[in-house]
């Protein structure tokens, strides 16, 4: 069975790394993304988080992002051009203007933002178990129940996506029999995708009734069964992450 | 303890737009320490029952409540669900409905992490907990991996972790092998607590568990000595289906066969040293027959399940139909697996759309076969599944497979649920054409009563255990 889940048991420094300390360095090199436009930079990074993720998984696993994204990068490939139609021409047909070099210069800017965001997103969440971006937020100021609602919320995708899959399978073994075209098989995903629905929308009330019996709601203080105990102390990992943010920003000589 | 006077109750009915009664002037004392049985079956209402004595609803689910429900004294109707917590703890029937959190250890501390416990306390009932059900080594597993029996022994655990001096259990026994069920009496038999278990049948392990005995019928609760609810359960779940006089036919003889096969299943919440294996050196099953497969909680049948019906891969060996090799594709086309949630198989907006989806491209021969396969099933062309009972979900989940005539057919924990006279009638219709029937069970009384050979899980190998005896 294809199980979604988001943490990803694996090896590595991420692994140790302090989750408060890594939120701020994924933060941190968000915004760097944003505002650097050197390319070999912006490159540079994606190689270094796709190295850090084969490292810390397996090649199988690390390419899991590039496969979720690829589509929209397909469509990126081949709609960013068009919006640029000023510049020096590099690609023609005829007498249309396919690309020029302003727009595969935007692509290639946008492609590497986009990828190098999804990676960090990704590892962020593969190498920190949930109850540890929970007590991290927390550390950050947001309350609990702000810090439960994100949790579940990422624990429910996966759940959905459990779902779905299961559905899937099942529609899989009652149409194998059917010699079904292209077309078919795409009009045949609408009822497993409102079956997915279904059985998410069910779930909800499920999850409130839980939370409550639970004892999500009382007044009384809560008690923490897990806290963040950095190796070596919350400083040193903090210093860590200046530094690697530091050399990011020098890399991408943004002045 | 408990004391439930005049309750009436009445769901929406979203489809009909009025209100549907469930119970009506039902009345029930359960004593400091008793330990009550109650029966019923399916949709007779104990999981509602439970859900309302735990102050879940109506405040979940739209209804119409009237009547007195106390625990401990505490008038339920006007408490919130978290004031009862550390008070009194519900496991559900269907395990997943329940879970939170993204590890068994987490799960278990949630509810006491409520209740203001501090640290050392959680740890302690943490670590006992998981000890008394035999998970300690899988204390940073996602549930979202584990099998339904691991599934169920994490809510019991998580039960007695809270320690809450009433335990409202619906169908606690389902999914459990022989081991956690003989555990699970033996906790209820020797506990101090107060303990009412809802159950759509009775089984061998309730020998000796309990004090006194209900059955859920008429929308009230009657309260007898055991032989005479025993009895009166026997006619409520002969009434509740109609028997069909099967005759098998075996119009077709085919055999699946699998040699030597080897399946690696990778749990991603925890490192991959060392990944959960099953052998299978020869396993089969023919035309006609019935088959069981048992084997312990997380032993690996519905994963064995998913490799022979061309779901998931394997590692090596082979899997074969007729002698001839089969690719997954011709797995998927020959080998039927009804999955324990029938929601998962069943996606369209009426009974009639799901019987003759698979022959949507002969509107004249879909409308024909729908018509015989639903009354052949008790089923209602027009009703909606998502709002149908589990037990009629469970025979539409049936009936669309015998439509599609699989020689094959893997049944994963049919009698979960439902009564044993209307597992035997899916199984027997099922079985109508000549399909080879795989029976998934933890009931090895049902399992008896059914099949005739019977092959084990142990040790991570599937291994045949001989027959039962001619059925």
């Amino acid at each position: 069975m294809v199980t979604t889940s988001l943490y990803i048991a694996g090896r590595g420094f991420l692994y140790k790394f302090d989750p408060r300390a890594k939120l701020f360095t994924l933060l941190a090199l968000t915004l760097l993304l944003f505002l650097g436009s050197n390319h070999a930079s912006l490159w540079l990074l994606n190689l270094a988080v796709f190295l850090l993720a084969l490292y810390s998984t397996n090649f199988k696993q690390s390419l899991q992002p590039l496969k979720t994204i690829i589509f929209l990068v397909i469509i990126m490939i081949l709609f960013v051009p068009l919006t640029y139609r000023d510049g020096t021409v590099v690609i023609k047909i005829g007498n249309f203007t396919v690309a020029t070099k302003e727009a595969l210069f935007n692509l290639n800017l946008l492609v590497a933002r986009f990828l190098g965001i999804t990676y960090m997103a990704t590892l962020f969440i593969w190498t920190t178990k949930m109850v540890d971006i929970q007590l991290a937020l927390r550390w950050y100021g947001l309350s609990y129940s702000g810090t439960l609602i994100v949790t579940l919320a990422f624990r429910f995708i996966p759940s959905v996506a459990d779902s779905f899959q299961m559905i899937q399978d099942a529609h899989l073994l009652r149409s194998a029999s059917d010699s079904t075209s292209s077309k078919r098989r795409i009009v045949d995903v609408v009822p497993t995708v409102t079956a997915a629905l279904v059985v998410a929308l069910k779930s909800i009330p499920y999850m409130a009734m839980s939370l409550e019996h639970r004892g999500f709601g009382r007044d009384n203080k809560r008690g923490s069964y897990r806290y963040l105990d950095p190796q070596f102390g919350l400083w040193l990992h903090f210093l860590i992450a200046v530094v690697v943010i530091g050399v990011a920003y020098f890399a991408f000589n943004i002045f | 303890m408990i004391e439930i006077s005049e309750l009436s109750f009445a769901f929406k009915d979203y489809q009909e737009g009025n209100y549907k009664p469930i119970f009506e002037n039902l009345n029930l004392k359960v004593a400091k320490g008793q330990k009550l049985l109650i029966l019923g079956v399916p949709d007779s209402g104990k999981s509602t029952l439970a859900r309302i004595i735990s102050a879940l609803i109506p405040r979940h689910v739209e209804g119409e409540i009237s009547g007195s429900i106390k625990v401990n004294s505490l008038d339920i109707l006007k408490i919130e669900a978290w004031e009862l917590t550390d008070k009194l703890t519900l496991v559900t029937q269907n395990p997943q409905e329940q879970l939170l959190m993204t590890s068994l250890v987490d799960e278990i501390a949630f509810p006491l992490e409520s209740l203001g416990f501090n640290q050392k306390e959680i740890e302690k009932r943490v670590v006992s907990s998981l000890k008394r059900w035999n998970l300690e080594e899988m204390g940073e597993v996602n549930p979202q991996e584990t099998s339904g029996g691991e599934r169920k022994r994490l809510l019991l655990a998580t039960t007695e972790a809270i320690d809450a001096d009433v335990w409202i259990m619906d169908e606690p026994f389902d999914d459990l092998d022989y081991k956690y069920k003989n555990l699970l009496a033996k906790r209820i038999k020797e506990s101090d607590k107060t303990v009412v278990v809802f159950a759509s049948r009775y089984i061998g392990e309730y020998k000796g568990v309990f004090d006194s005995f209900g059955l859920i019928k008429d929308k009230h609760i009657v309260v007898d000595q055991k032989d005479e609810i025993l009895k009166l359960y026997e006619q409520e779940s002969e009434r509740s289906f109609v028997t069909t006089d099967v005759k098998l036919q075996k119009l077709h003889s085919k055999t699946l066969r699998v040699k030597d096969l080897k399946i690696v299943h990778q749990r991603f919440s925890v490192k991959a040293d060392n990944p959960f294996t099953l052998n299978a050196k020869d396993f089969y099953v023919e035309s006609g027959e019935v088959v069981a497969l048992v084997g312990p909680n997380g032993s690996g049948k519905s994963t064995f399940s998913r490799v022979l019906c061309g779901l998931d891969p394997y590692l090596d060996g082979s899997i074969s139909i007729d002698g001839k090799v089969a690719t997954s594709k011709e797995l998927n086309r020959n080998v039927a697996y009804l999955f324990q949630n029938p929601d998962f198989g069943i996606f369209l907006p009426t009974v009639e759309d799901e019987l003759s989806w698979s022959m949507r491209h002969d509107k004249q021969k879909a409308k024909k076969v729908a018509n015989e396969v639903a009354s052949l099933f008790h089923l209602d062309l027009k009703d909606n599944p998502t709002m149908m009972s589990y037990g009629s979900r469970k025979h539409l989940q049936a009936a669309v497979y015998y439509i599609l005539e699989r020689p094959f057919v893997i049944i994963d924990e049919l009698d979960s649920g439902v009564t044993y006279a209307a597992a035997y009638e899916i199984i027997s219709l099922l079985r109508l054409r000549g399909a080879a029937i795989v029976i998934i069970t933890h009931d090895q009384e049902f399992a008896k009563s059914l099949a005739t050979r019977q092959y084990v899980i142990e040790n991570k190998e599937v291994i045949e255990k001989g027959e039962y005896g001619d059925n």
